[in-house]
């Protein structure tokens, strides 16, 4: 019951800060230089103010933006975002097609993170001070201070040079060929997992060491625990929250990383549509794809808020 | 004797690597345990008890490691095995119970899984089996309802069920032997009885042995059967704990037993102190390691150490004075010695003069609300302090003692106005302070003062001492400049420091300095008051005493009035002339001090006197044990809330609050039954 009503209410705090969020982007998006209608004609020569106003007309932009917002956010509240301004779509049906692309690489991000960076942080805290904590250490310096773009770009080089070799050109999904989507989707997943792993490395040693000096590790030990169990059930366990807090804040960079990291590897996912749409000022699309990431991110927090009363009993809802 | 040993340490030696270099820990500790037997490791913070306790199950930091001695345990060298051999030791064979509970046990497991992993480590047993075993092990500790209990979590516990939880798991495989680590310290002194009452009837069901490590004299006269005096990493005196306490060989023995406030002591005479502080194990002294604090040393003792001398019968002493064929150094110091005892100031002379009132309490309250909801909505009030009445006279010394969560310290905290009056009044030379804002509070609080519990984190670490004391100074424009340090200055030398000291640092200091700082910034105000909420509860015993005698001697100098606040029910009846006793936000019983304890009538006051492990082991009394913990003061039972642990609780008890009655003069008591 309490958990319902629990949930209810992080749903109506999301609603609030996803219709803040979207004003602001409605908003900025009209108000930054550059202007859809200049861009379509851009092409066609001479252009008449009449044609130009004819076009904004057709386009809806000739009204007030706060009567295009008003209407906007009625029919998005009934599952209609609009249609693209350049291919007449509607964005809901582009956003559909895409929206696995992200979701199955930000998975694949996450997942390659956690794997990399859990077992790593655990052996980087037991071998203190030693020069495998030190290398360790370093390396989660060098990852956490390298662009992702500037190491995707590096990989994509060295790959083509050194073994001539590049991901498969044309995207598949991972339904119909999934080899071909696995060669294509696992070095943008890796470079997007680099710099969060950087940071899970780090949080993962430091909070295993400080749970390791509580007294409540000492009396697993009296127990005669081995030290497997001590590291693994207790003080990994004990350390969970701060690394999964961790995760879901470095979400928000992850979702933020796709948009170039798609453009630099080719994946139509929503990443690449966000990228083109600001730049061809498609101003339903942008609308539509920074709604989702915003929920996507939220749903993120609000399964992160979920897993701390999992992981910590007392912290569930009482 | 000799074939029952179970546990033998010998010459041991414990070092840690430090940014000091390497220190010794403890250096030649020596001592065995027979089977069903009860020692005791006492000594004060840094003495190397507990790490004499973790080196035996090799629970040291990683930082530290035994380099010399051996642990012999049936046979075995403990400190020679390997990790995997010592881990099938522990738990199994040795077992230990540390002193905190509330951070002892793992808070993301249920009690019964933290008791079933003990006995999965060393039995192989299946699930249903495990379940019976904690169960069984539940009840025989005494938690209520074990059956639901062991799906709990432990924040869902009270401390005292905690302690218990972990005497659980540590007695689960039945160990040989039991090491228990302060257990009882955290704990209120009725939930302290509770414990030590069950850790003697568990021993007397399985023949465990205890070596039961501890600072408080009281807790080893109620316990052993032999004790371990420990000092500065070293052992300095073994022996019958009768013998221990009745003739005690050591000099620092002798001192720590005379230093502890008891029951019958005198209030109008100085406690007995051990002169400087406990020594850092870094800057170890050279000789006998106590001889800068001891009575007696010559300059035998400052370059020689002592043996550990055999006086027969399993008694043993670390000083050169029980060498027979040094004894001709000592003569002259005895000889001084017998003249006149070193202290002899003479303490509070008891003053009969017309009590004049300071500060008088009406039915002062404070009620935090717990809010809940979106919209923070007030849904219940923890009464933490629920409507007391008292008076602190000039020149006197008001007790207020209780377990915790009753709400003495609220209390203190609330005459500062450091939190909100939720009602009541509080007049001080007859002014209400409850409506006091502004500068009004803030001349105020110039006349009443306050001195904390932990010297460690009540002073400034960036702040000078001159700084730390010349902020009153300044805020309330006393003096500033110079003016500021000649008067700092001599505040310090007031409290028995030096002002040569002014421009040091709090962590140059031991933990009793840094009181002495804190008291010498309350006075710098010139208080009339001073609110000493648990000011020395974190100190050493043999530092107490010089603290307690401070206070004392400040009080008769500037005629101050103390509201002294403690859980510890001998030191409040040494400095007090007055004491309220409080539960769960309510006074209980006020009387004077001699009064309260010969002639307890309260059941809680009562029980809370019994309680207090008396440091004499020729004592056996029939204690009051009280049931159970106190209650949780958002939800305090109806009534006298007091109803629910009193064993002559009544029907009225449940429903009708009882009033605060004078019985005699000076004594009154809430309770239906006077």
């Amino acid at each position: 019951m309490s958990l319902l009503k629990y949930l209810g209410q992080r749903l109506v705090y999301g609603f609030i800060v996803l219709v803040i969020m979207i004003s602001f982007v409605f908003i900025v998006m009209r108000l930054v230089p550059g202007d859809v209608v200049a861009l379509q004609l851009a092409g066609a020569g001479a252009v008449s103010e009449e044609q130009i106003s004819q076009m904004r007309a057709e386009l809806g932009l000739d009204l007030p933006v706060w009567t295009q917002f008003v209407d906007w956010m009625k029919n998005a509240v009934t599952g209609d975002l609009g249609n693209s301004l350049w291919s007449k779509l509607p964005v809901t049906e582009m956003i559909g097609e895409r929206i696995m692309i992200t979701l199955q690489l930000a998975f694949m991000a996450i997942v390659l993170a956690i794997i990399i960076a859990i077992p790593a942080g655990i052996y980087s805290a037991m071998k203190r001070n030693t020069w495998i904590d030190n290398t360790i250490r370093v390396i989660a310096i060098g990852g956490l201070s390298i662009p992702n773009f500037w190491f995707a770009l590096l990989l994509i080089i060295f790959l083509s040079l050194t073994f001539n070799w590049i991901p498969p050109l044309g995207y598949q999904s991972f339904l119909t060929n999934p080899i071909v989507n696995l060669q294509q989707m696992f070095l943008p997943a890796l470079v997007l997992a680099l710099s969060l792993s950087a940071s899970i490395v780090r949080m993962t040693r430091s909070s295993l060491l400080e749970v390791l000096h509580a007294d409540f590790i000492r009396t697993i030990r009296a127990k005669g625990a081995k030290e497997k169990i001590v590291i693994i059930k207790h003080a990994l366990r004990n350390s969970l929250i701060s690394i999964v807090t961790l995760i879901g804040l470095q979400i928000g960079f992850l979702l933020g990383g796709t948009v170039i990291i798609e453009s630099i590897f080719s994946l139509p996912g929503i990443g690449s549509l966000i990228f083109e749409s600001v730049t061809k000022r498609d101003y339903p699309v942008v609308q539509a794809t920074v709604l989702v990431y915003g929920a996507l991110f939220m749903l993120v927090n609000l399964i992160v808020d979920m897993a701390y009363g999992w992981i910590d009993p007392r912290m569930r809802p009482s | 004797m000799v074939n029952n040993t179970i546990l033998k340490v010998d010459k041991l030696r414990t070092v840690f690597q430090t940014r000091h270099g390497v220190i010794d820990a403890i250096n030649g500790v020596s001592f065995s345990i027979s089977k069903g037997e009860t020692i005791a490791i006492v000594g004060e913070s840094g003495s190397g008890k507990s790490v004499t306790a973790l080196s035996i199950m090799k629970l040291l930091e990683s930082t530290g490691q035994i380099t010399e001695g051996k642990i012999l345990y049936n046979d075995l060298n403990l400190a020679e095995l390997s990790d995997e051999e010592i881990r099938r030791i522990r738990g199994k064979q040795i077992a230990m119970v540390f002193q905190d509970p509330l951070t002892c046990l793992d808070p993301l497991y249920t009690i019964g899984d933290q008791i079933v992993e003990v006995l999965k480590i060393h039995e192989d047993l299946s699930p249903a089996d495990a379940r019976e075993r904690v169960l069984e092990l539940l009840n025989l500790v005494g938690i209520p309802d074990a059956g639901s209990r062991m799906n709990s979590y432990p924040h869902e516990l009270s401390g005292g069920q905690r302690q218990r939880v972990m005497i659980a798991i540590a007695l689960a495989c039945r160990p040989n032997v039991l090491i228990a680590d302060e257990p009882t310290t955290a704990l209120d002194v009725t939930v302290q009885a509770q414990i030590l009452e069950l850790l003697k009837k568990l021993q007397a069901e399985f023949g465990t042995s205890i070596i039961l490590v501890t600072h408080d004299l009281g807790v080893v006269a109620e316990m052993a059967d032999r004790v371990i005096v420990v000092y500065a990493g070293t052992v300095v005196e073994q022996g019958e704990v009768r013998e221990i306490f009745a003739k005690p060989e050591h000099p620092y023995t002798d001192a720590l037993i005379k230093s502890i406030p008891r029951a019958e002591t005198d209030r109008n005479q100085p406690l007995q102190i051990i002169k400087g502080s406990v020594p850092n194990l870094h800057e170890m002294p050279s000789g006998c390691r106590f001889h800068p604090r001891c009575q007696y040393a010559t300059d035998l003792c400052k370059q020689e150490e002592p043996a550990f001398i055999d006086l027969g019968n399993e008694r043993f002493s670390r000083c050169w004075m029980n060498d027979p064929e040094k004894k001709d150094h000592f003569i002259d110091v005895l000889q001084a010695d017998a003249v006149v005892p070193a202290e002899a100031e003479a303490a509070n002379a008891p003053m009969e003069k017309e009590k004049q009132l300071l500060l008088k309490v009406e039915g002062l309250k404070k009620h935090f609300p717990i809010k809940k909801g979106l919209f923070s909505r007030t849904v219940a009030n923890v009464k933490a302090v629920d409507g007391i009445n008292f008076e602190i006279f000039k020149g006197e010394t008001l007790g207020l003692v209780g377990e915790s969560g009753c709400g003495k310290s609220t209390t203190g905290r609330l005459l500062l106005k450091l939190l909100d009056i939720s009602e009541g009044e509080v007049l001080f030379d007859g002014n209400n302070l409850a409506s006091y804002k502004g500068n009004q509070l803030k001349e105020q609080r110039k006349k009443m003062q306050i001195v904390f519990q932990d010297p460690y984190s009540s002073l400034n670490p960036r702040m000078t001492i001159e700084d730390i004391i010349g902020e009153p100074l300044e805020i309330h424009q006393i003096a500033t400049g110079r003016e500021k340090s000649i008067r700092a200055g001599q505040l310090l030398e007031m409290v028995g420091l030096s002002s040569g000291d002014l421009y040091k640092f709090p962590h140059q200091f031991s933990g009793g300095q840094r009181q002495r700082i804190g008291i010498a910034r309350a006075l710098a105000t010139e208080p009339e008051l001073l609110i000493c909420d648990e000011a020395v509860s974190a100190l050493d015993v043999s530092v107490q005493a010089q603290i307690l005698n401070l206070l004392k001697k400040l009080q008769k100098d500037l005629g101050l009035s103390y509201l002294f606040i403690s859980h510890d029910l001998n030191v409040v009846k040494y400095i007090a002339d007055r004491i309220c006793v409080m539960y769960l936000g309510k006074i209980v019983e006020v009387a004077d001090s001699e009064d309260l304890f010969n002639h307890p009538k309260h059941p809680y006051s009562r029980a809370l006197i019994s309680s207090i492990p008396v440091p004499d082991p020729t004592l056996k009394r029939d204690r009051i044990i009280l049931e159970g913990d106190v209650p949780n003061p958002a939800n305090p039972p109806s009534g006298c809330s007091f109803h629910t642990r009193c064993s002559f609780a009544k029907e009225i008890c449940k429903t009708d609050a009882p009033p605060l009655k004078e019985l005699t003069i000076g004594h009154n008591v809430a309770c239906h039954l006077f």
